[in-house]
């Protein structure tokens, strides 16, 4: 029986090939995580010995504890959490308000056609491609005028703007192929402009808000450019915390700490996969509308 | 003054009309049909009833009242589509539920009549499901139960049995009939299929691309279509349509048809004839339903009935009746027989024709030819 098998055949010849690979592939890729990992529950001195690969002989949370509220960052020595929930008052907001108002575009350019509404979501489109570093100046300007630079504020402002542009075409997209009938018969029905959007579109865009967190949470938790621009001091994000922990830290290098520091940035953008990705329900739609 | 009133109703999308006046008046309790080939405008017109499409000129009357400019949700319509358009993230329950809720009907008052309705239609086991676990007849049922619990003025049915199979298509058909006497309800219903349209409507449209071909009840349009695509567009077979020459023979009015052999058949003129005395001489197409060529034993003899031998051609048995093909004015010609005549192709047969249900048209114009 094995013998004859097609698929067993080829399994001991060209796919043992590709399976090697790959696993040599995700190796390397690990290997960087695996290093962070086993460092940052390492005490400096065992990390001095120089075996980078080795496991701990004596686990420790201490570096993890000194990350947290411990370390100095320029002069103060309170650990990156400050900046940790700097960042969560960044992206929370960034997030709800660019989703929201992406979805809102995506519906009136879908389901409430106006004339030029191609030109529109062209040119919204058209700021997907703007580089960061070109609306540097222009942005610092302006929130120079709305007295909102060097707050966490601003940065929000920042991250909605700079987001509507994907999150309106996430939505557009979607929204593009959601069945015109629903909406005439809820308009039937007697739902109004804001009715219709919460109560029949919404509902149904659960993929489609899955994708549009995953993609701003992890943009705007991940910007470095615009936090190191746009914020001093107290109002910094985690990425630049991070940054100034790894440089300011004066005489020995705490490998360790830094190490558990830049875990403890990741953390929340693996999270917001781990979870999102459980509702990443496809055939949602699937039963309203036929053939 | 009528129900439903569409006056001259126009629509323009950008430089192209598609509706050119259309023209109709129904009564309370009416069941109007609007059928037509694809893309004649049928769905546009329910559209601009429902007011989901604007209207580009002419009046919609509702009960005697210009709602042209009435905002869908306050015309007091309900519409069926045909692709149901169940909300989703609902439960059948709020499904049928969600138009009493945004006219702020009370809750109790709202499941009340949600229970009435789903018992009506017999889906109250089915109340708390979400659409996509339903069967598609299922569905077909909540969409009517949407519609009816509100209990509108008018409904409006856009091919609603269309994404049915064939068995339950029917099924619903009767009950769509029965639930329209029972509620004595008005109902503009968008049709492809000629049964629905005969069995269900009060009054059937004809429409063809974007204009109005006939007005009347399913007999009137089927027994006396005014024009050339009416005759050939209703009923299932068509209509035979053959060229004959208008004469006069022996002092009577004739058409006289060519048989395949150069001979001719001569069919007294029943019908028009006063209109058809006018066309001696000339040419006509002839228009006579296959049932109205029939074996001599199974002709009514209540029409005047007139015999021809013909050769048969093909013999197609559908089990209720049988369909003889021969060959007059140069078409292929559709006659319907008993099942179980003894006849067979190549061979010459007798036909009667019941020339009382004979009708003619205009060649040119394609409009029927008789007394105005
Ligand atoms: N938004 C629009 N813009 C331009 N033309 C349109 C628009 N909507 C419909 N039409 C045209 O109007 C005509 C009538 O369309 P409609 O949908 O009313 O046809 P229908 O009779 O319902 O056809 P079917 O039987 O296929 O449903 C079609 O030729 C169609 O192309
Ligand atoms: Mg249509």
């Amino acid at each position: 029986m094995s013998s004859a098998m097609p698929g067993r055949r080829s399994l001991s010849g060209a796919r043992v090939m590709l399976y090697a690979v790959l696993c040599v592939f995700a190796v390397i890729y690990l290997t960087p995580l695996y290093v962070m990992l086993t460092t940052s529950f390492k005490s400096l001195e065992e990390i001095h010995q120089g075996n980078m690969l080795a496991l701990p002989e004596q686990w420790t949370v201490t570096p993890w504890l000194d990350a947290w509220s411990g370390a100095c960052i320029g002069l103060e020595c309170n650990g990156v959490h400050g900046y940790f929930f700097n960042s969560i008052s960044i992206v929370v907001p960034a997030v709800l308000i660019s989703g929201l108002l992406g979805a809102f575009n995506g519906y009136v350019l879908t389901k409430w056609r106006f004339r030029g509404h191609k030109i529109v979501f062209g040119l919204i489109l058209f700021s997907c491609f703007i580089p960061f570093q070109i609306v540097l100046l222009p942005m610092a300007r302006v929130l120079g005028i709305l007295q909102v630079a060097n707050s966490t504020t601003g940065l929000v402002l920042v991250h909605v703007v700079y987001g509507i542009g994907f999150t309106t075409l996430f939505f557009r997209n979607f929204y593009e192929s959601f069945p015109n009938e629903l909406v005439r018969a809820a308009q039937l029905d007697g739902a109004g402009f804001f009715t219709l959007f919460f109560r029949i579109l919404l509902p149904s865009s659960i993929p489609i808000i899955v994708v549009t967190v995953i993609w701003q949470f992890t943009n705007v938790w991940n910007d470095f450019l615009f936090g190191v621009s746009f914020s001093s001091g107290d109002s910094a994000p985690i990425t630049v915390a991070l940054n100034n922990l790894v440089n300011s830290s004066t005489g020995v290098k705490a490998y360790n700490v830094n190490m558990a520091a830049a875990m403890i940035a990741a953390v929340p953008t693996l999270i917001v996969y781990v979870l999102a990705g459980k509702y990443f329900l496809r055939g949602l739609m699937s039963g309203s509308v036929k053939g | 003054m009528s129900f439903l009133h569409i006056n001259n109703i126009k629509k323009r999308f950008g430089d192209t009309t598609v509706l050119k006046g259309i023209d109709i008046a129904i009564e309370k309790g009416d069941f109007l049909v609007l059928v037509g080939p694809s893309g004649c405008g049928k769905s546009t017109l329910l559209n601009m009833i429902a007011g989901l499409d604007s209207i580009s000129e002419g009046e919609l009357l509702l009960n005697g009242e210009r709602i042209n400019e009435l905002h869908p949700a306050r015309r007091d319509i309900a519409m069926v589509f045909q692709s149901y358009a169940l909300y989703p993230s609902m439960t059948v329950a709020g499904n049928i539920g969600f138009g009493l809720e945004m006219r702020k009907v009370p809750k109790a008052q709202r499941r009340e009549a949600i229970q009435k309705v789903a018992r009506m239609l017999q889906i109250e086991s089915l109340l708390d499901r979400k659409p996509g676990q339903l069967s598609g007849g299922q569905r077909q049922r909540v969409a009517m139960g949407r519609a009816l619990v509100r209990d509108p003025q008018l409904f409006l049915f856009d091919e609603p049995l269309s994404n049915l199979d064939a068995k339950l298509r029917v099924d619903m058909r009767t009950e769509i009939k029965q639930l329209h006497q029972r509620l004595n309800t008005t109902i503009v219903y968008v049709t492809h299929d000629q049964i629905e349209a005969m069995t269900l409507a009060t009054r059937i449209a004809v429409m063809r691309a974007g204009e109005l071909q006939q007005l009347g009840t399913p007999q009137e349009v089927y027994d006396d279509p005014s024009n050339l695509f009416v005759a050939g567009f209703m009923g299932s077979p068509s209509m035979n349509l053959l060229r004959a020459d208008i004469v006069r023979h022996e002092g009577v009015l004739h058409a006289r048809v060519r048989k395949r052999n150069e001979d001719v058949l001569m069919l007294p003129i029943e019908r028009d004839a006063e209109a058809l005395a006018g066309w001696e001489g000339r040419e006509v197409i002839l228009g006579i339903r296959p049932e109205a060529i029939t074996d001599p034993a199974s002709a009514h003899h209540d029409g005047r009935i007139f015999e021809a031998e013909l050769e048969v051609e093909l013999v197609e048995p559908t089990g209720a009746d049988m369909y003889v093909v021969t060959h007059l004015g140069g078409r292929e010609i559709n006659a319907r027989m008993r099942p179980g005549t003894d006849i067979s192709a190549g061979t010459p047969t007798r036909f009667a024709f019941d020339v009382s249900r004979m009708v003619a048209f205009d060649p040119d114009s394609e409009a029927r030819i008789r007394h105005t």
